[in-house]
């Protein structure tokens, strides 16, 4: 049943040419809605608002059915979908606008939920502490993350991508990805700890002054 | 400027306290092991390093919690007539393409 993709002569021809418009639409759809619903969460990171993010999605999918000819059988499709999603939002969200550039505290460096929870409960709160943090609550802490660090957290963790297909999918260094996860995940397990310091899972305050 | 102790607890919970040289250097490939990014050379020393230490294996262990958390956590489900919208909307771009095809 696995659909393996007939092997071309050469991986450089470009695709689907010799397709009708209407083929070349059925194998778009048959190829790219399945990710419909991944795309949609993505978006819903990306934009942070539900009208935003199905409007995201649609530009995202129609952009790359106009560029499907340029998209290679057998490289990955989804880190190309990404790739269109990433710039299409740049260009409807962020316009001409220069944002300063982004940046995070450096004092988390020494920081991390494992030592908080670890420091205050014990092992066995470990676990306890994981388990009871929802998902709006996960969703909030990564929605309040500065936006590069933001999507880059969301593409390596959930989207499960590699350094360098996020360093592709966000026309950025490898190197600059590497820092934007480190510092982007300490900053998450940091709002997540407020949220269980609220919760009366932390003993101790994760906002509490520096050094004390 | 010296680095000062967190302070948090009597317990020692900064983990080369209880470790040495080898958690250090353990703690620091972490991050890259977990993203399934350390080479492959690495990997091995790192993994023994894991089987004889505790405290280190803990916290992957509780790493590795936290991402499925932060994974599992930030899935939405696109509103039903999503992808009908999308095809109606692919419809409307075919025009445009038979312009620009067969030789874009």
């Amino acid at each position: 049943m696995s659909e393996t993709p007939t092997p071309r002569s050469s991986a450089e021809t470009p695709v689907r040419q010799e397709l009708t418009a209407d083929e070349r639409r059925e194998r778009f759809e048959r190829e790219v809605l399945p990710h419909l619903d991944r795309l949609y969460s993505a978006a819903m990171r990306y934009t942070r608002d539900p009208t935003d993010a199905e409007d995201l999605v649609q530009e995202t999918v129609a952009k790359a059915f106009r560029s499907f000819h340029q998209y290679r059988p057998g490289t990955n499709l989804r880190a190309w979908l990404y790739r269109i999603l990433h710039t299409t939002y740049i260009s409807m969200y962020r316009k001409a606008q220069r944002r300063p550039q982004e940046t995070l505290k450096d004092e988390l460096e020494d920081w991390s939920l494992y030592d908080e929870v670890a420091g205050t409960g014990g092992r066995s709160a470990e676990r306890e502490v994981l388990e009871a943090l929802t998902d709006d609550e996960v969703k909030q802490a990564l929605a309040d993350l500065p936006e590069t660090f933001r999507l880059a957290v969301y593409l390596a963790d959930v989207e499960g991508f590699a350094y360098k297909e996020i360093a592709e999918i966000m026309d950025t260094p490898v190197g600059t990805v590497m820092s934007r996860l480190h510092r982007g995940r300490k900053a998450l397990q940091k709002a997540l700890s407020t949220y269980a310091y609220q919760r009366g899972l932390l003993a101790v305050d994760p906002d509490r002054p520096a050094g004390r | 400027m010296s680095v000062e102790p967190t302070g948090a607890t009597p317990t020692g919970d900064a983990p080369s306290a209880d470790c040495g040289e080898n958690c250090v250097e353990a703690l620091e490939r972490l991050e890259a092991y977990l993203d399934g990014e350390l080479p492959q050379t690495r990997v091995a020393d790192l993994a023994d390093h894991l089987r004889a230490c505790y405290p280190c294996a803990d916290r992957v262990s509780f790493e590795e919690q936290l991402r499925n958390l932060v994974r599992r956590g930030c899935v939405d489900h696109a509103p039903t007539d999503l992808v009908d919208r999308v095809r109606a909307r692919l419809q409307t771009e075919l025009p445009h393409l038979q312009e620009q095809a067969p030789l874009g």
